[in-house]
């Protein structure tokens, strides 16, 4: 019984830990959206936009959430600039062009944050970090829980933004059909670099909120959270964005599953057979977004 | 006529006044003469490991620099050597550790200080001479003393290979045998491993081993990886065998993981033990409330004014003084020593005898003045180092038993 209980508490915790994961996720495919490229820097831009944060409280003792604002902030700045110096001037239509750049600019950040706190960790606020919600022998993590709704509510306003807006509606016509989008006005540069500032401020947010589910930052989280951002973004399906919340709900639901029958070492095995699964059966991902006319 | 002999004759002094000057300078007596020598450091600086090759570093320079404001090394021929530092990145990477060594080994340097990470140093020290003077062993004849890599037994690779890195096997053997004897009443023992990395892997055999041979009862172990950011898993079957002591064998940033879901899990062991490498600053930045009263056994800790003023000489050059760092500024006087003893002249046409001599100076170098006390020297090249426990408190590492007092 108690074996059950303790599968049941692992699946809750992965699920609420997948809500990170998920942002991270529709960071990537929203890009590949649009661009029909892979951002492979988009996770160390979120780290390096929670990063950023910890700035402010260098200066002020600030809430929680304003810090979770900051990083949001940088994390778009960051966006802006690996849109300008990764993907505005290379040839688009060169397929490794984007792909190498976007890896030297996650190798980039990666040391830039390990050169500035030379690899220490850090810690990181949260928010509701001593609350536990205890229900019978399961409990919940005050935190996750509030990580997860923030997750959601960042994930509602963006498909608000991208349903309900003009600039989400050229973003759209842009991922379905550029030329068309461009021979009704819309500036393909300009809702690039849009995309990349949202996306970037998504990544921030991310960022923070695995730094307050973590309780530290360190330059070691970026390249398993690149990891984790392209299984997602594979699983969910390129370019869907309900894919991809579905998707790192699952991974992170799987992780903790495969870790608790199999343990660590195994764990990552497991993740991966879970990719190749998809890859083999269903390559399109959960949710394969309809092809466009061309 | 008169005029060109005139002429001849100056030149012909010009010349002779010249000569003169020219042996003067020669004839000069070496020990009026000084010279830099080069001592190569090698380690993490770069990647997440980076502090660690930081805080080498900056304990290296902090020891040349006192080294030379005290008049520098006398070398063989009679002059005065004064260090300088060079330190390389092997970015805890085998391969590259090798490249760099290598890279040291074709300049003119008799000794490298180093690595950082015991994966390195294995492969490392696999590729030097195994026996000296075993002409048939091609292997690369360049002593190599590490400051950082921890691992047991590393040293027995090669004859050209040290550490001055304190026994964990002896420091973990006297923490639970001090455990037992103050804390009679405690029973349950949990331990969690680090799965992925060499020395927190290694050292969690240690930590079993010794626990299990002063009474203690393991109830129960788990592991992660090195970069692992989730633990309910682990802490949870850790809460459920109610330990009474935890042994936490991993590195600061999944110590802090660790040790903040227990908190959050509400697992309050009487007695917290951790690895060797967490008693640093980066634990303390981590997750400074969490820590609170884990205990480490440490090689270093500023416990009296040398050391005191050593690591206020290391903080001047940008690192933090710890059990691993300090390990290097002790290091540096010991070769101090050796290239005194052994009449070390540090010139490239010399290299290779120096390299031998080194080694041979470091093999019969059985005593030397450490922070806290003498060390000593196996014969097989591992250190014999005084040590003592830490344990954080109020954010800070205090010491809370010296077993040599």
């Amino acid at each position: 019984m108690l074996d059950i209980i303790d599968a049941a508490q692992a699946v809750v915790d992965g699920v609420l830990f997948g809500a990170t994961y998920a942002i991270i996720g529709i960071g990537f495919t929203l890009i590949f959206g649009v661009m029909h490229k892979i951002n492979m820097s988009y996770a160390a831009a979120s780290i390096g936009g929670a990063y950023g944060s910890l700035i402010l409280l260098q200066f002020v003792d600030a809430p929680v959430l304003a810090v979770f604002l900051a990083a949001g902030f940088c994390g778009g700045v960051i966006g802006i600039i690996v849109y300008y110096a990764c993907f505005r001037f290379l040839p688009l239509n060169n397929p490794l062009a984007t792909l190498m750049s976007t890896v030297g600019m996650l190798m980039l950040i990666d040391e830039t944050i390990s050169h500035v706190t030379t690899g220490v960790p850090l810690q990181y606020p949260a928010m509701f970090s001593n609350v536990t919600i205890d229900i019978g022998q399961f409990f919940l993590r005050g935190d996750l829980v509030f990580t997860f709704v923030l997750a959601c509510l960042a994930t509602v306003a963006l498909l608000l933004l991208l349903y309900r807006t003009k600039m989400g509606i050229a973003t759209r016509a842009v991922s379905q059909q550029q030329v068309a989008a461009q021979l009704c006005g819309i500036g393909i540069n300009r809702v690039n670099a849009l995309t990349f500032l949202v996306t970037g401020v998504l990544g921030g947010l991310a960022g923070a909120l695995i730094g307050a589910s973590i309780g530290i930052l360190s330059p070691m989280l970026v390249l398993p959270l690149t990891v984790k951002g392209l299984i997602v973004t594979v699983i969910g399906g390129l370019g869907s964005i309900p894919g991809a919340i579905i998707a790192g709900l699952m991974v992170g639901a799987a992780e903790n599953i495969f870790q608790f029958f199999r343990g660590v070492s195994e764990r990552d095995i497991y993740v991966m057979l879970l990719l190749f699964a998809f890859l083999v059966f269903r390559p399109g991902g959960i949710f394969a977004p309809p092809q466009g006319r061309d | 006529m008169i005029d060109m002999m005139k002429s001849r004759a100056g030149s012909l002094s010009s010349a002779l006044a010249g000569a003169m000057v020219a042996m003067a300078l020669a004839a000069t007596p070496a020990s009026a003469q000084e010279r830099t020598i080069t001592i190569p450091g090698f380690g993490a600086k770069s990647g997440v490991l980076r502090i660690f090759g930081v805080n080498s570093e900056a304990a290296m320079n902090a020891a040349a620099e006192k080294i030379n404001n005290e008049g520098g090394v006398k070398l063989g021929d009679g002059a005065t050597g004064k260090f300088a530092i060079e330190y390389l990145d092997d970015r805890c990477v085998a391969e590259e550790g090798i490249s760099v060594v290598r890279r040291i080994a074709s300049g003119s340097a008799f000794i490298a200080v180093g690595p950082t990470c015991s994966n390195v140093a294995e492969s490392l020290f696999g590729i030097l001479q195994k026996k000296v003077g075993d002409a048939s062993d091609t292997g690369l004849q360049f002593p190599i003393i590490a400051d950082v890599a921890a691992k047991g037994g590393l040293a027995k690779i090669s004859d050209w290979s040290f550490r001055n890195v304190p026994s964990e096997y002896e420091m973990y053997k006297t923490l639970f045998g001090w455990l037992r004897e103050n804390h009679p009443e405690l029973t349950k023992v949990y331990g969690g491993v680090e799965k992925d990395f060499a020395h927190s892997n290694a050292t969690f055999g240690v930590m079993k081993k010794h626990a299990a041979a002063e009474g203690f009862e393991l109830v129960g172990e788990t592991e992660w990886l090195l970069a692992d950011t989730n633990f309910s898993n682990q802490v949870r079957g850790m809460r459920r065998a109610e330990p009474e002591v935890v042994l936490v064998s991993a590195h600061p940033f999944t110590t802090c993981g660790v040790l903040k879901e227990m908190a959050r899990q509400r697992v309050k062991p009487k007695v917290l033990v951790g690895l060797t490498s967490s008693s640093s600053i980066e634990t303390m930045q981590g997750c400074p409330a969490e820590a609170e009263g884990i205990i480490i056994p440490t090689g270093f800790a500023p416990v009296n004014d040398e050391a005191r003023a050593a690591a206020e000489a290391v903080a001047a050059f940008g690192g933090s003084a710890d059990i691993h760092s300090m390990a290097a500024y002790e290091i540096m006087f010991m070769l101090k020593e050796v290239i005194e003893t052994q009449g070390i002249v540090g010139l490239p046409e010399t290299v290779a005898e120096d390299r031998l001599k080194m080694r041979d100076g470091l093999a019969a170098l059985k005593r030397a003045d450490g922070l806290l006390g003498e060390l000593g020297r196996t014969d097989e090249g591992e250190a014999i180092k005084p040590f003592l426990f830490v344990h954080a408190q109020d954010g800070e590492w205090k010491v809370l038993h010296d077993p040599e007092n």
